[in-house]
């Protein structure tokens, strides 16, 4: 899954990444903005910013998050 | 919508249900409710101080014993419960005076403070440099960044990213106003340090001297750590001084605001690289406390081609930090950069300016996929950069040692199975020689792990950064905290700064036996400023003002700062454009409340609907706006006010006047009866308590007076 940047997305489940830290699971239903989809190298593995309603700003892996639009 | 409430907001209206419904029948436990539900009030609305949350728990605990029946004990220990399980939210409202979920609606963070990564309380600082209090708005910034100098010349600006004035027509400018007062303050010898809190007798190693290394450090000398620095540069600013060129970024901007760090007592220990000149075990040996470290990510990747070996490619952040310390030599003549980066239009535009006749910047995929900025794209452009998409470079060619060329195929994107991803996949037999003598690789950034090998026990990520608690910024090994690209990966240079500033706070935690906090920091609103006042004409055609910028052919030829800045003025009128969004929450009960229930329709806020705005015009409600109140009256925000000043009633959302209205004064007794279109509105509507009289305006009390004064007349004798 690639994202744009001000894409809409919805934070819907527990992501495999080593990243994923337990107080993540809070953030599952959030919905949020995509504020720098990768930074560098386009890698689909990259972390992602995204901009969580309620919040903050934060670097999430991609696949806990799915697109809205 | 799945949505987090607030705990504080959540108590609250079970509270207060339980108490208008009955189930506290002792009134001695119906005060201590309402007790309670007052000092949760306290909380959500902002006047709740240290002393409330301990007030709040020995109250709720003397609900439940005063409770008499099941019903009562029931609800007093789901208050009670709500109150221990959240209580670090409860804190957080006291203390900060913030309620992230927004629900606590007096509290909620702004759009763009939320988004920013260090959580600059951007409302607050853009009113006060339009009200030219610019060392003010700097003393706000430090509060949550260090550098607004920094960053306002070159921070990637997700704030404006989510401005709400885009919805209307553009963002504000928040990048360049913070620049602005920034550089005004430290003109006029404004730009000051906080005063720092008594020594602590600790000291603590901060190792690198970027935007996140320098943030800890600053933060930390605050809170009355001392602190060194070590850093294997010359001098301070990490990928600010060695990544970006001097045209965006001088460098007199970087040693201003690292001086600061200096006049705090930060120390500076340069050309000190760790894991070479200083070992951990001589730092340890040294009683640091604690350490930070902060080392960036500045090892390319390389281009895995042949002949990448045989001939001399150049690594673009090699390139930048040889330029930036001074070395200005022409690499070559036709120059390939690779990548479609910042770092690589970083690249392409610092060798136009070092004398190189061609430059090309070959992607592999087109200028939509391209992570780089796209004003710093367009400036290239402007500049003379060429732009060849969809390239795949294959191999490095050259004879006796120099590039003569770099092979190349063409590609095209296609989607591949099970992703929606577009791959660049070449085209055969499209292959062709692009015509070059220096090949200049920007295809990322990695963390460069060789100075940390005396760190066996510290754990790294498989993206071969370090592995840390987001929350609380600490590694593996105890006492040793990290942020920064080593942690992110190559990122901004906000990211940076809003990660040192975790750290500093986690390290000061860490030393002082305090808990570390289970979630990360959601950020905090300052203060709540009085709005500017603007007239809805004003606030409608005010546009972002253009950026100035230097001649072009001295911005082909030289370093200088590239941007010109704004005029006082210009910086002033668009720091008017702001929505003030940490007031109006944009609910919309002010639109529904006038179109649905007053029938007048008078507000035409399209931009109160993130998913579908439509138009926006301020100027059409002093058309159709009979001043009634009621969006002032129904707004929970304060954010539409109605005030009565001058002679005239005025309606104003966030400072911008939407209506303004004659008042008319009772012909008989003076009293204020409202602007004449709201007086019309009421008296269309309901019969006239008594007669009008010659047309005259008359207050309903004195037509009552005048009615019974006729008709006692008439029935008298």
């Amino acid at each position: 899954m690639s994202f744009r940047r001000g894409q809409k997305v919805e934070i819907f489940r527990k992501s495999e990444d080593e990243s994923w830290a337990d107080y993540m699971n809070e953030y599952i239903g959030l919905h949020g903005i995509i504020t720098d989809p990768d930074t560098s190298i386009n890698d689909p593995e990259d972390l992602v910013e995204v901009s969580l309603e309620g919040k903050g700003t934060h670097r999430l892996p991609q696949d806990c998050m799915r697109p809205l639009d | 919508m799945a949505k987090q409430s607030c705990p504080v907001n959540t108590t609250i209206v079970f509270l207060e249900e339980a108490i208008s419904t009955g189930r506290f029948k002792i009134p001695k436990t119906r005060r201590i409710a309402s007790e309670v539900m007052e000092l949760m009030k306290d909380l959500a609305w902002g006047r709740g101080g240290e002393e409330h949350v301990p007030a709040l728990e020995s109250r709720a605990a003397e609900l439940c014993a005063s409770a008499s029946d099941q019903d009562a004990k029931k609800a007093a220990e789901k208050v009670r419960t709500n109150i221990d399980e959240y209580r670090e939210v409860f804190v957080s409202h006291a203390e900060t005076h913030n309620c992230a979920s927004g629900d606590c609606i007096k509290l909620a963070p702004a759009p763009c403070q939320m988004t920013c990564p260090a959580g600059i309380d951007v409302p607050t600082y853009i009113t006060l440099i339009g009200m030219g209090r610019d060392a003010e708005a700097i003393e706000v910034i430090r509060r949550d960044n260090p550098f607004p100098w920094i960053c306002g010349l070159v921070c990637t600006r997700p704030c404006e990213f989510m401005c709400v004035r885009a919805r209307i027509d553009t963002p504000v400018s928040i990048k360049f106003l913070k620049a602005f007062a920034a550089e005004r303050a430290m003109s006029e010898g404004k730009y000051v340090n906080p005063p720092k809190e008594a020594d602590k007798g600790k000291n603590i190693c901060v190792v690198g001297a970027g935007p996140g290394g320098l943030s800890c450090a600053y933060y930390l000398a605050l809170k009355g750590y001392g602190v060194r620095v070590i850093e294997s540069l010359p001098t301070a600013g990490g990928m600010t001084l060695v990544g970006i060129p001097r045209y965006r970024l001088p460098r007199e901007v970087i040693d201003r605001e690292v001086t600061m760090l200096e006049e705090l007592g930060v120390d500076f220990h340069f050309n000190t690289r760790f894991g070479s000149d200083v070992s951990m075990a001589d730092l340890k040996s040294e009683g640091f406390a604690a350490f930070f470290f902060a080392i960036g990510a500045h090892k390319a990747y390389q281009l895995n081609l042949p002949g990448e070996k045989e001939f001399p490619v150049t690594d673009a952040i090699d390139l930048l930090k040889r330029v930036a310390l001074g070395d200005h030599h022409r690499p070559g003549k036709k120059v390939v950069v690779i990548g479609g980066g910042n770092v690589a239009i970083d690249a392409a535009r610092s060798c136009l300016r070092l004398g190189c006749e061609e430059v090309t910047l070959a992607y592999r995929r087109t200028r939509n996929e391209m992570p780089a900025d796209e004003e710093e794209v367009e400036h290239a452009e402007e500049e003379g950069v060429h732009f060849s998409f969809l390239t795949v470079p294959t191999e490095v060619l050259g004879t006796e040692g120099k590039i003569r060329g770099l092979r190349c195929l063409r590609a095209e994107l296609v989607k591949r199975e099970g992703s929606d991803r577009m791959s660049p996949v070449p085209v055969e037999g499209s292959d062709y020689i692009m015509d070059v003598d220096v090949v200049i690789a920007a295809i990322g950034q990695q963390v460069d792990t060789s100075c940390m090998a005396d760190l066996s026990d510290l754990k790294w990520t498989r993206r071969n950064t370090i592995d840390v608690n987001m929350v609380s910024m600490e590694s593996s090994e105890p006492g040793i905290f990290a942020a920064g690209d080593a942690v992110t990966g190559p990122a901004t240079v906000i990211e940076a700064i809003g990660g040192g500033k975790r750290a500093a706070e986690a390290i000061h935690r860490w030393l002082s036996g305090i808990p570390q906090p289970k979630m990360p920091p959601v950020p905090v609103r300052r203060s709540r400023i009085e709005s500017l006042e603007v007239p809805a004409t004003t606030k409608m055609i005010l546009r972002r003002p253009e950026m100035g910028f230097l001649n072009i052919d001295r911005r082909r030829t030289t370093f200088q700062q590239a941007e010109l800045g704004y005029t006082e003025n210009e910086i002033r009128e668009e720091a008017r454009r702001c929505l003030r969004c940490d007031i109006c929450r944009r609910c919309g009960e002010c639109v529904e409340v006038c179109r649905d229930k007053m029938k007048i329709d008078a507000l035409q806020l399209g931009y109160l609907d993130f998913d579908h705005p439509v138009e926006t015009d301020f100027r059409r409600t002093e058309d159709r706006c009979i001043t009634c109140g009621a969006c002032a009256h129904n707004c929970p925000n304060g954010a539409m006010k109605m005030e009565d000043r001058d002679g005239e009633r005025i309606l104003s959302l966030c400072g911008t006047v939407l209506n303004r209205q004659k008042l008319l004064h009772c012909e008989s007794c003076g009293a204020i009866m409202g602007p004449r279109r709201y007086v019309e509105y009421i008296r269309k509507r309901i019969d006239p308590v008594g007669l009008r009289i010659d047309q005259r305006m008359i207050c309903d009390t004195c037509l009552r007076k005048k009615t019974a004064g006729s008709s006692a007349e008439t029935v008298r004798p």
